[in-house]
Parts: structure tokens; C-alpha cells; sequence
């Protein structure tokens, strides 16, 4: 009986493999945990390979990688299609059509995804220097996804997409408001259903990982979330230090800091770029948000 | 000449036939001519020339990163010049010449990709894509012809040729993200995204292709893809500019 567990994707895996069958990782390297105890997930080898249904697909390239499918004729992947980098002509590609149109396309997520069904190949890169990481999902596992981080799937994965909740508002009254989503004004929804199936993200910088017990905290820089188990709950937090600088000058400014609070259990992985919130102009209204006043 | 590749690795190429570019090692020093090439750095490289007197390059003027005082710059005029300026392309080319020491890069992680072309050789680059070039090999462009290969092929209306005739020379590109290659038969096409195309030899056809897919609010923007056929080679970069849709 296999005992072995792959230590980031979190399933049973191969440990004669150089390589995790079902996520990629190396196998044969030590574990490098922080002492807060973050785990950096190893970036996947150059032409490592991993297995789902009966096709496979490759990771190439250190930088910005390539993830190369080779389809069997039964398998299937979707894909936003702007990160389709090449195609062979036999590839069968059409679109996958999905609900909330208008909404989607005014929180700037792609409207349409593309599906390509084998046999054939073909690539899919993101235009940022980081890492792929593939996530095997059970069946009946969910999972979410920071908007514009998903790479592609496998067609047994069901893809949806809710609102974040986490937002503030710094417009000067009710009819000029400025809303702002520090993570995003919606996330992305995996599910696979009947069988595994095989989520690949692309994760700008360096990516870490962390198991949050029952109950256990954490403050994050809202946009470094890469994904969590849907059992992790987050909602925002604000903190404002002592000293408010030249903030008294103006009403309409303000200096605190934004962050997100996950709450376990489950597990949450953090990307090493983001975009911190701007910081400065006075919050009018926002969604379920704690304070700390320094 | 020498490329730079690093000897004792294994050839890295993938199922499909597409193979990785040779990662140039940081501080990797070969030879062209009677001058060397440094490539210094990993994320952003620098390739740094020690030019002999009888050598000199050529490049767009914003690729210089830093030169001894004593190398004399020129310019290069190229032909077509009010096609190259609503083109996009640098009208004048700037020339380096030996002896002394300059060096140049381009601003964003990538790789460069070392490209020594023996005589008789004609190889096409994306526009903005090239680092330097040797003063042995010609430079010239071509538009890229069809309205629908400018408007919706992503690769802009020109593409840079270098052609050697009978001298070797050297060419440095850099390509964004990495870098890879394949080799097409005579016949074989494949699709690739417009803005990963970097380069081909001249031999391989290049045209943009509709796919059967809508994208945006009511699928009002059509999708294309650069339909590459062999005989030749071509290389991608798996950083690039979407071009060719929106939302």
C-alpha cells in the first residue's frame, strides 16, 4: 500500500518518482519551511511531466514557464484564451460559454473560455515571470482562485465564480462613489466533479504555502492570495497607526493599512507579487471589516 | 564562433519537439571574430563586448547599456525610412566600433538567445526583438504582407531580416520569459499566439489564421493565430502582449 503523500499537492503520490506524478513537484528535495511556518513550494522542474486521465502535460521553461498538453482523444482542458501560446492544427478548439456576462466583463474577468479537446497538443503560457502550479483536485474537492491566476483545467473540473465581499469605499459622498477590491471584486470557483481532475495556476514570484488550524488567523496583503480551501473565511481588516502624518490636513485623507484576514481551517498560499492598496484617502463604507487603531 | 551553450547539459526538448534554448551561464564568455561576449546576469542579461579595431557591431540606439568613453559611435542608415517611422521601427541604426569595450540589454526579464549564422543564411526576427548584430551581416526588413497578417497577425507591419552572404556573423536577440525552438518538415504548420513569435528562418511561411472562436461581450472580437509552415526553424518566447482580442 502506498504511504507516501506528495507534501504540496497533498495527495498519494510516487516516491521513486523524481517528480510528483499528479502535481509536479520534486520529490527528492528537502522541505523549506519558514520558522512562521510557511512552506515555499518548489517550482516544478524544467520538462517535468504529469499524468491526468490519459493524457499528460509538461512544464517548460524556468522563468515564465510553458505548460505543453499532450491530449488523448478522451481528454479535454479550458483555458482563457489569451494564454494559448501554440496549437497544432488537429487540436480541436471551440468556446465555452458561461453565465454572468455583463458582470463578468465589468470586473475585467474573460468572458468566454476556450475548450480544446485532443487528440493534439498544444501550450499555454501567462506573461509573468513566476511559477506553475498544478493542483490535483479529488473528487469533490473545491477550491478558490485569485481572479487572472488560473492557467487551465481539465473538462471534469466544474469552473464557476462568486463574489469576494471584501471591499471599501473612499468616494467623497453617496453619488461620487469609489469603490475599490483589494482582491479582486470576484474569485474563481473549482470543483471537480465526478472524477480527479488537474488545476494548473500561474503564480507570479515565488508561491508559499500554509495549513491554517480551526480557528487560527492570518493578516495578508489581500492581493498576494493565491488560493485557499474554501473552508478558509477572509474578510477585511484595517489598522491605522498612531501617527497620521499630514492625514489631518484633509478630511478626505486618511492613512491606514489594508489587509486580509483568513481565518481555518484549511489551506492558503500566498504569491510573492502584489499590488499593495493605495493607502491614503479616508474610507467611507465597506464590506465586513475589522479596525485596529494603533 | 561559439554560441555560449553550456556543453554538459542534457538537451532539453519536449514531447512535441520544441527544444529550450541553451540558458547562458552568468559570466559565460565566447568569441566571434577577433572580439569576445560576455553574458552577465540571469533575469535581465547583459552582454557585454570586448570589440577588437577590426570588429563592430550595430543595434537600436535605447538597447546600450554602457560603453568606454574611447568607442567611437555611428549610424547605420537603413532604406525605407518614413515606412520604418509609421512602422514603429528605429529610423537609424547606431554602430559600435573595436576597440574597446560596450555592452547592452533590453528591459525585461528574458533570455537572450545566441544565434551565430554561417554564410548564406537568411533569418527573420520580430520587430524590436534584436540586440546586436556583427557588422558582417546584412541587415534589411520586410513588411509582412496581407492586411489581415498586419492587422490581426501581432507581429506589427515589419519584421527585421539579417541575411549573411559570404562572411559568418553573429546575431543576439532577446526574447521575453524563455525561449524555445522548433524545427518544421517541409509542409508541417503549427499555430502560435502572434505575440510569441520571435523568430524563423526565412524559409518558413508565416499568415494569420481565423480560429472558430468568439471572444468578448457578444463575441464580437475574433480570435487569430500565426500559421507557421516548414520547411525551417521557429522560436517563441512564453512572454508576450496578448494582440490579437479583447474583452
Amino acid at each position: 500500500m502506498n504511504t507516501y503523500v506528495c507534501r504540496y499537492c497533498r495527495q498519494p503520490s510516487d516516491p521513486s518518482a523524481p517528480t510528483c506524478p499528479l502535481c509536479g513537484a520534486p520529490v527528492d528535495i528537502r522541505s523549506a519551511v519558514s520558522d512562521s511556518g510557511w512552506v515555499e513550494q518548489p517550482p516544478i522542474r524544467d520538462m517535468a511531466e504529469i499524468q491526468f486521465g490519459q493524457s499528460r502535460v509538461q512544464i517548460e521553461g524556468t522563468m515564465v514557464p510553458v505548460a505543453e498538453f499532450a491530449l488523448a482523444e478522451q481528454d479535454s482542458i479550458y483555458f482563457s484564451h489569451h494564454v494559448l501560446l501554440w496549437t497544432d492544427p488537429q487540436t480541436r478548439l471551440g468556446n465555452m460559454s458561461m453565465r454572468g456576462g455583463w458582470k463578468r466583463m465589468m470586473a475585467g474577468m474573460p468572458l468566454i473560455m476556450v475548450e480544446a479537446h485532443g487528440p493534439g497538443h498544444l501550450a499555454l503560457s501567462d506573461n509573468h515571470a513566476g511559477e506553475v502550479i498544478a493542483l490535483p483536485l479529488q473528487h469533490g474537492q473545491r477550491m478558490w482562485v485569485r481572479e487572472h491566476r488560473f492557467l487551465g483545467a481539465t473538462g471534469n473540473i466544474r469552473y464557476d465564480w462568486e463574489a469576494n465581499n471584501v471591499w471599501y469605499d473612499t468616494g467623497e459622498d453617496s453619488q461620487h462613489q469609489d469603490i475599490h477590491y483589494p482582491m479582486g471584486q470576484y474569485g474563481d470557483i473549482f470543483a471537480a466533479q465526478d472524477r480527479p481532475g488537474l488545476l494548473l495556476l500561474h503564480s507570479p514570484g515565488n508561491t508559499f504555502i500554509r495549513d491554517l488550524g480551526q480557528g487560527e488567523s492570518l493578516l495578508i496583503q489581500p492581493s498576494a492570495l493565491l488560493y485557499r480551501d474554501v473552508s478558509v473565511r477572509a474578510h477585511m481588516h484595517l489598522e491605522y497607526p498612531r501617527n497620521q502624518g499630514f492625514a489631518f490636513w484633509s478630511p478626505r485623507w486618511s492613512y491606514h493599512k489594508v489587509w486580509v484576514r483568513l481565518i481555518g481551517p484549511g489551506r492558503v498560499a500566498v504569491q510573492s507579487v502584489y499590488q499593495p492598496p493605495e493607502d491614503y484617502e479616508a474610507i467611507r463604507n465597506s464590506s465586513y471589516t475589522t479596525v485596529h487603531r494603533w | 564562433m561559439t554560441c555560449g551553450a553550456p556543453l554538459d547539459v542534457r538537451d532539453k526538448v519536449s514531447d512535441s519537439g520544441w527544444r529550450e534554448a541553451p540558458r547562458l551561464r552568468d559570466m559565460t564568455e565566447f568569441r566571434f571574430s577577433a572580439s569576445t561576449c560576455q553574458v552577465e546576469g540571469e533575469l535581465v542579461p547583459v552582454a557585454e563586448l570586448s570589440l577588437s579595431p577590426q570588429d563592430g557591431v550595430f543595434f537600436e540606439h535605447h538597447v546600450l547599456l554602457w560603453k568606454d568613453e574611447s568607442v567611437p559611435l555611428g549610424s547605420m542608415k537603413t532604406a525605407g525610412g518614413m515606412k520604418r517611422t509609421l512602422g514603429g521601427m528605429p529610423l537609424i541604426l547606431t554602430v559600435a566600433n573595436g576597440p574597446g569595450r560596450v555592452a547592452f540589454s533590453r528591459d525585461a526579464p528574458g533570455e537572450l538567445v545566441v544565434l551565430p549564422l554561417h554564410p548564406g543564411m537568411e533569418l527573420d526576427v520580430r520587430e524590436h526583438a534584436f540586440l546586436l548584430a556583427t557588422h558582417s551581416i546584412q541587415y534589411s526588413f520586410v513588411r509582412i504582407k496581407g492586411l489581415a497578417n498586419v492587422l490581426h497577425g501581432g507581429s506589427g507591419m515589419f519584421m527585421d531580416r539579417f541575411v549573411t552572404a559570404q562572411y559568418p556573423g553573429l546575431l543576439i536577440l532577446h526574447g521575453n520569459g524563455n525561449v524555445l525552438q522548433r524545427t518544421l518538415k517541409p509542409g508541417e504548420k503549427i499555430l502560435v499566439e502572434p505575440g510569441g513569435f520571435l523568430y524563423k528562418d526565412s524559409s518558413v511561411a508565416m499568415q494569420a489564421v481565423q480560429l472558430p472562436l468568439r471572444t468578448g461581450m457578444l463575441g464580437q472580437h475574433r480570435m487569430f493565430l500565426a500559421e507557421m509552415t516548414g520547411p525551417g526553424r521557429v522560436g517563441i518566447q512564453s512572454m508576450y502582449v496578448h494582440h490579437h482580442s479583447s474583452e
